[in-house]
This record gives C-alpha cells, sequence and structure tokens, in this order.
C-alpha cells in the first residue's frame, strides 16, 4: 500500500512515517505543494495525507488538481485549521476524510485503514480474522458465519482495533474515539471500559477467540 | 455622591450665587455713590440759594433797618433758610446733614437735610446764612436701590436659565451626539465611530482624541484577538507532534507498566492541552465573528442529538435524566455552534451533578433550559468568566461556559444562571 503524506512539519511526518511503516504501507513524504505535485504526477497513491497549510501553497489546490485529472486516490485531509469551512470545502471538492491536528496516531492509522479498504474491496469488503468476519459495507459482525449484534460503538471500536491490529491503545486514547471532542471533559473514562467489557463479552459468547488482550493493565492490544 | 446634576445645571448655579453676591453688594455701592451725588449736587444747590438770597438782598437797596426787618420776616416765612446778623466773618463755609421735623408738614416725620452754613454780605454787613434742604432718606433709598437690583437680578435668573436650556439642546448637540455613539459602541463590533462634525473646538478636539483613543483600542483588540488565534494555531503543530511521539512511545517493546502509565498520564494533560487550546481557537473565532449566524436551525434536532451521544453518561452516573423537548423549534443561528452550546451545557451537568442526582432538560419556543440538582448557589458573576472554576475538579477546560455565552451573544441570545430549589438552573433565551 502507498501513502503519500503531504506535511512542512518534519517531526510530525517523521511520526506518521514510523507509525505506518509497521504496517504493510509504504510512505512517502512531500514537504512542499511543489514537490506534491510533482509526485501526484508521476505516481498513484492508495492514500494521500494532505495538510492544507503548506509554505508554498494551499492543500486544497492539490485536491483540485487531483479530481481534475480524475485520480482515484483516497485523500485524507490532515489539518490544524478545525475550521467548519474548510472541513466542508474540503469534503465537497472530494476529500474521504478530515481530522484534525492534534491527532491521535492510531486514529489516522483506523482512517486510512477504512478508507483504503473501501476504496479497494467496493462490493465486498469483509475482513476475516479466524472465525470473525466483519462486514465493513454493511456493518456486521459474524462469528462462525453466526451474526452477533454489536452497537454502534462497539462496531466503531471493533474497526479500531482492527484497523490498529498488535498496536497498544490506551484507555484515553479511546475515550477520545469514542466521545469525539468532549472526552477530557467527562470526569472518567470508565465508559470506555464498559464498552470494550461488553464487545469482548458479546464476541466471547459468539465462540470467538480473545483477540483483544490488556495490557499495561488499562491499555488493550488487538492481536492478530 | 450624592445627587447627580448635569453640566449647564452645576454652572447655573454658580453663577446665580456670583450674580447674587455682585447684586448684593452692587446695592450698597449704588447707595453711596447715589448719596454721595445727591449730597453733592444738594451742596451746590444750598450755595446757589445763598448766593441768590445775598443777590435778591443786595438788590434791594434797603436802609439798614428795613433790612433788619426784611430779614426778621424772611426768617419767619423761610423755616429752611436763617439769615443771621454775625460781627465776625465765619472762617470757614460748612456743610452738614441732619435729621429733623420737616417745617412744612403737618404729620410727625422726621426727614432727611442737607446744611449749608455760609458767610453773606448784605450792605457791606456780614450774615451768616443757613440754608437746608430735604434729602431722601437713607434707608428709603437703600430699599428703591434694592428692589430695581432685585428685579435686574430676577430677569438675569430667568434668561439664565431659558439660555441654559437652548444652550444645552443646541450647543451640547455635538457633544450629546457623540456620548450616543460611546454608549452605542462596542469594542469588538470593529466599527469606527463616525463622529459628527462640529464647529465648536472643544468638542472638535474631544472627537479627535476620542477617534485616536479608540481606533487604538480596536487595533489593539484586534491585535490581542488575533494573537489568540494566532497562538492557538501555533500550538497546535508541537500538541500534535506530542501525541504522535506519545502514540510511538507506548508502541515500544520494552516498555514497562510504569512507563505506560506515565505515558498515559502524559497523554491526559496532553488531551486537556489540546483542548483548552482548542476552545481558544474557537473563542478568538466566534469574537472574530468568523460564524456565519444566519441559518434556520432545528434547536429540537441539535438537542435530541447531543442527549443521545451523550445518554451513556448520563447513565454511568446514575443521573435520573427528565427531558420535555418541544419539536419543531426553529431559530435563526449557526448549527455548529448551536451544538456546541447545547453540548457544554448538558456535559457541564453531567460533570457537576452528583451521582444519582438528577437533571432535566426543557425546550420550549422560546427558550432551552438544563437544571440539575446541586447543594449550593454559584457565583453568577463568575460562572461564565474564562478559567474561574466553580470546582476543585480542574479536569475541564475552565472555558466550556464563556463559549456558551459567546456564542449566545454572537446569536443574539441571552444565557442565564439561577439557583432555587436545590436546583442549578442555566436558560437560554433566543
Amino acid at each position: 500500500m502507498k501513502i503519500l503524506l503531504i506535511e512542512d512539519e518534519k517531526e510530525l511526518a517523521l511520526s506518521v512515517v514510523e507509525y505506518l511503516s509497521g504496517e504493510s504501507y509504504l510512505c512517502e513524504v512531500a514537504a512542499t505543494f511543489t514537490e506534491a505535485m510533482k509526485k501526484i504526477e508521476v505516481f498513484d497513491y492508495d492514500c494521500i495525507l494532505l495538510d492544507i497549510t503548506l509554505p508554498d501553497g494551499n492543500g486544497l489546490k492539490i485536491l483540485e488538481e487531483l479530481k481534475k485529472e480524475n485520480k482515484q486516490d483516497g485523500v485524507i485531509i490532515i489539518s490544524a485549521r478545525n475550521s467548519l469551512d474548510d472541513k466542508i470545502k474540503g469534503l465537497q471538492i472530494g476529500a474521504d476524510d478530515y481530522l484534525t491536528k492534534p491527532f491521535h496516531l492510531s486514529e489516522l492509522t483506523a482512517r486510512i485503514y477504512s478508507l483504503i479498504r473501501r476504496k479497494q474491496f467496493n462490493n465486498s469488503n469483509i475482513v476475516r480474522q479466524g472465525e470473525l468476519e466483519i462486514d465493513l459495507l454493511a456493518k456486521t459482525v459474524a462469528v462462525n458465519k453466526a451474526v452477533v449484534t454489536l452497537t454502534k460503538k462497539e462496531f466503531g471500536l471493533l474497526i479500531y482495533f482492527i484497523g490498529n491490529k498488535n498496536r497498544v491503545l490506551s484507555k484515553s486514547t479511546l475515550a477520545e474515539h469514542l466521545s469525539g471532542d468532549f472526552a477530557d471533559m467527562l470526569d472518567n473514562h470508565d465508559f470506555v471500559y464498559a464498552h470494550v467489557k461488553n464487545l469482548k463479552k458479546k464476541l466471547n459468547e459468539a465462540g470467538c477467540e480473545q483477540f483483544l488482550k490488556t495490557v499495561y493493565g488499562t491499555g488493550y492490544k488487538w492481536e492478530g | 455622591m450624592g445627587r447627580m446634576k448635569n453640566l449647564l445645571q452645576k454652572s447655573l448655579k454658580q453663577l446665580t450665587v456670583f450674580a447674587f453676591i455682585v447684586f448684593a453688594l452692587s446695592i450698597p455701592s449704588y447707595f453711596l455713590l447715589v448719596d454721595w451725588i445727591w449730597l453733592n449736587e444738594l451742596d451746590e444747590n444750598n450755595e446757589l440759594i445763598a448766593e441768590r438770597i445775598e443777590n435778591e438782598f443786595n438788590e434791594q437797596k434797603i436802609s439798614d433797618e428795613k433790612l433788619a426787618q426784611s430779614i426778621q420776616f424772611w426768617n419767619e416765612i423761610q423755616p429752611v433758610s436763617k439769615v443771621a446778623l454775625i460781627h465776625q466773618p465765619l472762617v470757614k463755609d460748612s456743610q452738614y446733614t441732619v435729621m429733623r421735623q420737616n417745617p412744612y408738614s403737618t404729620k410727625e416725620a422726621i426727614d432727611r437735610f442737607r446744611g449749608l452754613k455760609t458767610n453773606i454780605k448784605i450792605n457791606n454787613q456780614n450774615y451768616s446764612l443757613v440754608v437746608e434742604t430735604n434729602v431722601e432718606e437713607t434707608e428709603e433709598t437703600v430699599g428703591y436701590i434694592a428692589m430695581v437690583t432685585l428685579l435686574f437680578f430676577l430677569i438675569l435668573v430667568v434668561g439664565f436659565w431659558i439660555l441654559n436650556r437652548r444652550l444645552s439642546k443646541k450647543i451640547w448637540q455635538p457633544f450629546q451626539d457623540t456620548l450616543q455613539k460611546l454608549k452605542s459602541f462596542q469594542l469588538n463590533g470593529q466599527n469606527r465611530i463616525q463622529f459628527q462634525d462640529t464647529d465648536t473646538i472643544e468638542f472638535a478636539e474631544l472627537n479627535a482624541t476620542l477617534d485616536k483613543l479608540l481606533q487604538h483600542s480596536i487595533a489593539t483588540y484586534k491585535n490581542q484577538k488575533e494573537f489568540t488565534e494566532n497562538a492557538s494555531h501555533e500550538l497546535q503543530t508541537p500538541l500534535a507532534i506530542l501525541k504522535n511521539k506519545l502514540d510511538i512511545l507506548l508502541q515500544s517493546d520494552d516498555l514497562t507498566e510504569r512507563q505506560y502509565h506515565i505515558a498515559e498520564e502524559m497523554n491526559k494533560a496532553l488531551i486537556r492541552s489540546s483542548r483548552i487550546n482548542k476552545n481558544l481557537l474557537l473563542l478568538a473565532k466566534i469574537e472574530n465573528s468568523q460564524f456565519d449566524s444566519s441559518e434556520l436551525i432545528r434547536f429540537d434536532t441539535i438537542a435530541l442529538q447531543s442527549m443521545e451521544a451523550l445518554q451513556e453518561h448520563f447513565k454511568e452516573k446514575k443521573i435520573d435524566v427528565s427531558t420535555d423537548i418541544l419539536s419543531n423549534v426553529e431559530v435563526k443561528g449557526n448549527s455548529g455552534l448551536t451544538e456546541v452550546l447545547v453540548n457544554n451545557l448538558l456535559i457541564n451537568a453531567i460533570r457537576h451533578t452528583l451521582p444519582e442526582g438528577s437533571t432535566r432538560i426543557t425546550l420550549s419556543k422560546s427558550a432551552f433550559e438544563v437544571s440539575n440538582s446541586g447543594e449550593q448557589a454559584l457565583n453568577p458573576d463568575l460562572l461564565f468568566k474564562r478559567f474561574s472554576r466553580m470546582s476543585d475538579d480542574n479536569r475541564g477546560s475552565g472555558l466550556g461556559l464563556s463559549i456558551v455565552q459567546e456564542i449566545c451573544k454572537l446569536q443574539g441570545w441571552t444565557v442565564k444562571y439561577d439557583f432555587g430549589n436545590k436546583e442549578h438552573l442555566f436558560s437560554v433565551k433566543f
């Protein structure tokens, strides 16, 4: 899987590259508008991570160019600008997703995972691990062909885990993923524990192998 | 401080007092002057009379005996002038004022007389002549002058008062205009005041100075806001780097449990910093009017969505939630901001309601209210201030209610806090 990261902040780019390198991703970096345009002209990417504010141009222009050329690369905008206008404009031009800085790398990875799956498996987008089968399109889960009913949040968690296989996810990271903007405003993150417990229980009762492990007491890791 | 008076009233009072003093002082001055002129004129008059008497006697050219008879007769019919034979001429004429009964008056009345005692020569014999003329009494003169003065004083005061009213309307009009404009001026409105042109130097100067001051304030305020926005913006990147590095740290194989927990604590603090930063940025953007608040939004939909998203948190704290949401409530505002407003109020209720407490959420045509059980009233002045926390719990960003207030301000709504029946009540009126 080829990913192009268009980001002028070197440290940020390094972190993303390092985090993604563990997966089967090949990650290239373009630090400027010009550099990005050159790469886009020559190569095709499965996913482009696009920072809007670049030193020599607006990232949205790159997006426009991509759409004009009818390229199929998936695009996730990563921006420090939490402006609703930018978000709407970006999505209107044809971005697939929008992530505001600062974000967790696990969140980014989960989004990349979903995006690439969506782009590549248009008709049947099914993830299999052992006896577990997840239909990303229909949003259903089955263990040994028997459907397991999950809540919206539980399903979201499951995808998050699958998208971050073999990675340690801390409770606070999950809390942020689950309740978005207001995670830190809530007194405790026990609701994360409740959701994870329910998910584990449902999968377990359906006869699914325990892929989700607890690490360091409060963290989680999906093994596979 | 006492009762407030306007500037012209104050000066009117001073002027009146001053005029009163001047007029009061003028009374004795006029009196002394008039009296002095009067006495001078009478002295002259007395001298003329004396001369005339002397001439008249001399022109008769009568014998000495006849003269003595005439003088006696004269003295009888002219009680106000007496001629008497003297052997030695008087060294000097003398003038005097005397108070006595008017000989021509039958009533008993003491009058003032001005007298002259002088030498005359009739038939080459020395005579002394006393001429006395009635003068107006002191008290009468003073009385008349005082009356006239008082009349003028009253005319002056009434004149002042009428002029004052006209002046305050006309001359002070540019000032009133400036004042009105200043009253309605809002620093965050960013509009410069266009002062009225005036040909009064003082007002023109005042307006120019105010204009300069306001421009400076607006510029400073703008700078400050831009600074907040820029600073928050600049902070995003280092925060993002920190967050990402922590994510990477968590993936290290040789991480101990203790190190993991330290990293997790750092992560929590980092989430909070990001939150504060985001909220500051949001506040700056609201204040910079970067939001359109003219769309028609369905408040009930937003409220229900928000409640659904937060339902599990109410449940977790075993908070009893009762709702009364009217449907089809349409308001003018910004949907994104309204969502933030509702979320902030609900999260506020979740955080500050004790476990197993209760929360009530009401939406009517004109108001959205969130109330929750509590023990003590909070200080409403501090409640909406930035970073003024009401509880020991410092996990929030300290900006939630400030944001609520700013959003209300932007959308022309009002937010109010009340406490009663052991319930905190936040009501947003639109």
